[in-house]
């Protein structure tokens, strides 16, 4: 992983991939859990402050003024995107906002505070009407999308510690989706963010095995005493 | 502040949306002109099929035959549009077309057919197949089945004239796509048929979910320069069962009543744009897409039956009445 670290700070998602990405925000992070806070994870760390998502620019807050805009959304905010030069997205954000608030034991507070306040106000204004996540559109042509299991348990991941939501809902919610889904991979980010809220929840059988090793690592580190904690912030 | 919220909600009400030509600029779409087609005439083959039940592995071997299609020897990607799941609506491309298309190809001899797609919504894609009855209709499904998010990827070059795009191995790889696309309208691009059902191609691993990045080129760029791309893509288009007003996950189902195939998925996409009364030659992308292939009527040479005989007008959103088809 140290290896694909580009020459900007940022890490690419693949060794095929030759730019920086959201995956920087995870690579940041597993220094974090690991206490690695040496210069690679620092240049990760400005890496991500100097990254943010490009909507919202002058024009299209112009036109918003005159037109109704088919996605309603504030853009006074922003998170982070996917990739450079693209619109900020549930996702990325969460994850670069965990990835910075347990940056916060080694880093300046300050700068970082202010990116994680503007960042956390963008997943807040993103939200629902049913009160979880999608992607991050909440509503388009004057309809309200729903919200999706699994990107309302990373929202929230990345929203821990924050003062600006009422979160006993959101908890409740994210509670009703880990009963109701169907989805292993939802399964398993609800468990991990419900454990992280303080939510017990009861020892499930463990599914059957599968090939995907992305949903095999996010099921363990979702068990009881397999790590969850290791995806809260400083 | 109650009453100031209220106000403002009240005052958004009674303005317009931005018109789509405008946001779709703000997007970066393109405007270039349309060149000439390539030369002569496309079959395109379009046959009723009043429900899944019927006899599809038959109809499906005709539309091959009407249209030369013939995948013996061939590594055959099958695409359909799998995007979201909900059961009051008809958003992914039916299993049973799905079934039927593997069921032909392999009796024609490909030689070796997957199935892949990379949604681009939802993280959780085996999830997405198993609700859409992928996994539990398909027999081994999990060994046809690729995960186009997270396949192992290759740059190609001049992508919307970008020096490195990143595009999945087993798309790559595919002698033949068979774009098995669902016959649906699409709030951005008017309608949503084989030629768009290839942003799933697009790795989410590399440009996130959604797949902004097309959107900032451009959708209907985007549609272009990935059919561009993939040149050897073959469509079927699954309109049994449609979505018609605000597609492509909103909208509410229409019993169409019809399948449409054939080897120019442009003169394929207007043929179904006809069958939904949407004018052709108001779709944006159909129009950025002439040098790749025929939208125009007097172009397209219809098999198997007439789609003014099929025509069955799709609801449209507002920003898309000017494309109603007279």
């Amino acid at each position: 992983m140290r290896s694909w670290q580009m020459p900007d700070g940022g890490w690419r998602p693949s060794a095929g991939v030759s730019n920086s990405c959201w995956a920087t925000s995870l690579c940041v992070s597993l220094h974090c859990i690991n206490g690695v806070f040496d210069q690679p994870w620092e240049r990760g760390v400005r890496w991500l402050l100097a990254s943010r998502g490009v909507e919202g620019g002058w024009l299209e807050r112009l036109l918003a003024l005159v037109y109704k805009m088919p996605v309603e959304y504030d853009r006074r905010w922003k998170g982070w995107p996917w990739l450079p030069d693209t619109a900020s997205w549930i996702e990325p954000t969460s994850h670069s906002l965990l990835a910075l608030k347990k940056a916060m034991v080694k880093y300046d507070r300050g700068s970082i505070g202010r990116r994680v306040d503007e960042a956390e106000r963008m997943v807040i204004d993103r939200r629902s009407r049913d009160g979880g996540w999608n992607y991050g559109n909440r509503r388009v042509l004057d309809e309200d999308l729903p919200s999706y299991p699994e990107t309302t348990a990373v929202a929230l991941l990345g929203l821990q510690g924050s003062q600006g939501i009422q979160i006993d809902p959101a908890i409740e919610l994210a509670f009703r989706q880990w009963e109701a889904t169907e989805s292993r991979l939802a399964k398993a980010w609800l468990a991990i963010t419900l454990q992280n809220y303080g939510r017990a929840l009861p020892v499930e059988q463990p599914s059957e095995t599968t090939s995907d090793v992305m949903l095999t690592a996010l099921e363990a580190i979702a068990t009881p005493g397999g790590g969850h904690q290791w995806l809260k912030p400083a | 502040m109650a009453e100031t919220c209220l106000a403002r909600t009240e005052t958004q009400s009674r303005r317009r949306f931005l018109p789509l030509s405008i946001a779709a600029s703000g997007l970066g779409c393109s405007s270039q002109a349309a060149p000439s087609g390539p030369e002569g005439n496309s079959a395109v083959f379009a046959a009723s099929a009043a429900s899944y039940g019927i006899e599809l592995e038959g109809l499906i071997q005709s539309g091959f035959e009407a249209c030369g299609l013939n995948v013996r020897g061939k590594k055959v990607l099958l695409k359909p549009n799998l995007v979201e799941f909900d059961a009051n609506t008809a958003i992914n491309t039916h299993v049973a077309v799905l079934a039927a298309v593997l069921e032909v190809c392999r009796r024609q001899g490909a030689l070796r057919v997957r199935i892949g797609e990379g949604p681009g919504h939802r993280r959780d894609t085996m999830h997405l197949a198993e609700q859409a009855q992928y996994r539990s209709s398909i027999e081994r499904f999990e060994e046809l089945f690729v995960d186009l998010n997270r396949d192992d990827v290759q740059p190609v070059s001049g992508f919307a004239g970008r020096e490195r795009f990143f595009l999945p191995q087993t798309a790559l790889d595919a002698d033949l796509i068979l774009s098995i696309a669902k016959m649906k309208t699409h709030h951005w691009a008017g309608a949503t048929l084989s030629m768009k059902n290839l942003f799933g191609l697009v790795p989410g691993a590399v440009y996130g979910w959604p797949k902004n990045i097309l959107h900032h080129i451009g959708i209907p760029r985007s549609i272009v320069e990935l059919n561009r791309t993939f040149p050897k893509t073959f469509a079927v288009v699954d309109g049994i069962v449609g979505m018609q007003g605000n597609g492509p996950i909103q909208g509410t189902p229409i019993s169409s009543g019809v399948l449409v195939m054939g080897g120019d998925v442009v003169a394929v996409d207007a043929t179904c744009c006809r069958i939904m009364g949407i004018d052709p030659a108001r779709i944006r992308y159909l129009q950025d897409a002439a040098i790749l292939g025929h939208w125009a009527g007097e172009r397209i040479e219809q098999r198997g039956e007439r789609p003014e005989k099929l025509r069955k007008p799709f609801a449209l959103i507002e920003q898309f009445h000017h494309a109603r088809l007279a």
